[in-house]
């Protein structure tokens, strides 16, 4: 297998991996604001805000990930 | 009509000789200088026209910006005083240099998002490690910086020497994600815009159309969110770990 083929399903794992687990968090995050929100209505604006951070450092993971992967695809697979 | 000559991992670099130090990405030099311009006579240009009772609209975001960092930062630290400039200068930069995706990149030659080149986060990253190191000798000393290394400190000595590798792996891994994170996000809006020029850049008379709608539709969607999202966290971030310095400090002086 040549450099470049390896590249690419290393490439491919990593994004798959990765998006279950972002898309797992992201779940989770908004589960919880959908739960806070129906309790206290009034909290809506304050938990919008925390949880787009929240979901930006969930996904920082994946992206972490992307990184590495177009690394591998575009660098090192060369 | 659009450009995709190279992938956007791969730089164009001036190489001075001497070890992979002296290798420029000149494009990413361009890219944060431009950034950087912005940003300082963005700032000038709100700093000339302050007025105090009456603020106009560029005056009310600014206000409320640094009210904002300045409150998280005494928070965070309340004695560091430096944490403020430093926070609101990274967050106001990363928004600018993210923002950099508005220009028409794919016909300007060496103009991307500036914190699409790992050297740029990682600089910053490293920045910040080093002031929040920095700034934990200062409180602490240099033994109390090693013995913070062995939290939690409530345990015997022989219980910490794991979680002391663990201490050490995040600190590590601090710098490294802050800076990994921005520049994944930002890297892949760039390779978006770039896998939608490959596809629909030689379309011969759709892509005309295509093209610049789907890269203006992409830009709105995702730059204009992620750039703003990490900009934010990364700025929420340093003055998170200038706290995180200081845990278990406050008690530590109740209870002498």
């Amino acid at each position: 297998m040549d450099h470049f083929a390896a590249a690419m399903i290393a490439f491919g794992l990593a994004l798959g991996g990765g998006a279950i687990g972002a898309a797992i968090g992201d779940g989770l995050v908004g589960n919880a604001t959908i739960q806070g929100v129906a309790r206290q209505p009034e909290s809506r604006s304050q938990l919008q805000g925390i949880m787009f951070i929240i979901i930006g450092l969930v996904e920082g993971m994946y992206f972490i990930n992307l990184a590495f992967g177009a690394l591998f695809v575009f660098s090192i697979g060369k | 009509m659009i450009r995709y000559d190279d992938a956007p991992v791969n730089h164009p670099t001036i190489d001075l000789g001497c070890g992979s130090f002296c290798m420029i990405n000149y494009d990413s030099v361009i890219s944060s200088a431009i950034a950087i311009v912005v940003t300082i006579v963005v700032a000038i240009l709100i700093a000339r026209t302050l007025q105090p009772g009456r603020p106009g609209r560029p005056q009310a975001l600014a206000e409320w910006l640094f009210s904002y960092v300045r409150r998280t930062a005494t928070e965070n630290a309340p004695d560091a005083p430096y944490v403020v400039p430093l926070a609101a200068t990274l967050g106001f930069y990363i928004l600018v240099a993210n923002y950099l995706d508005f220009l028409p990149i794919t016909l300007l030659p060496n103009v991307h998002p500036a914190n699409t080149d790992v050297n740029q986060t990682a600089a910053m990253a490293l920045v910040v490690f080093f002031a929040v190191n920095i700034y934990t000798i200062r409180i602490r000393g240099v033994g109390g910086y090693l013995h913070h290394l062995t939290r939690p400190t409530e345990l015997p000595i022989w219980a910490r020497v794991p979680f002391t590798l663990l201490n050490i792996i995040e600190e590590i891994a601090k710098p490294a994600t802050l800076a990994l994170r921005l520049f994944g996000n930002l890297l892949a809006g760039l390779l978006m815009i770039y896998v939608i020029t490959l596809l629909l850049g030689n379309l011969p008379y759709l892509g005309w159309v295509l093209g610049p709608a789907a890269l203006a539709v992409w830009k709105l969607f995702d730059v204009l969110f992620i750039g703003l999202i990490q900009a934010f966290i990364f700025m929420l971030l340093t003055m998170v770990y200038f706290g995180l310095a200081r845990e278990g400090l406050e008690e530590g002086h109740q209870t002498h």
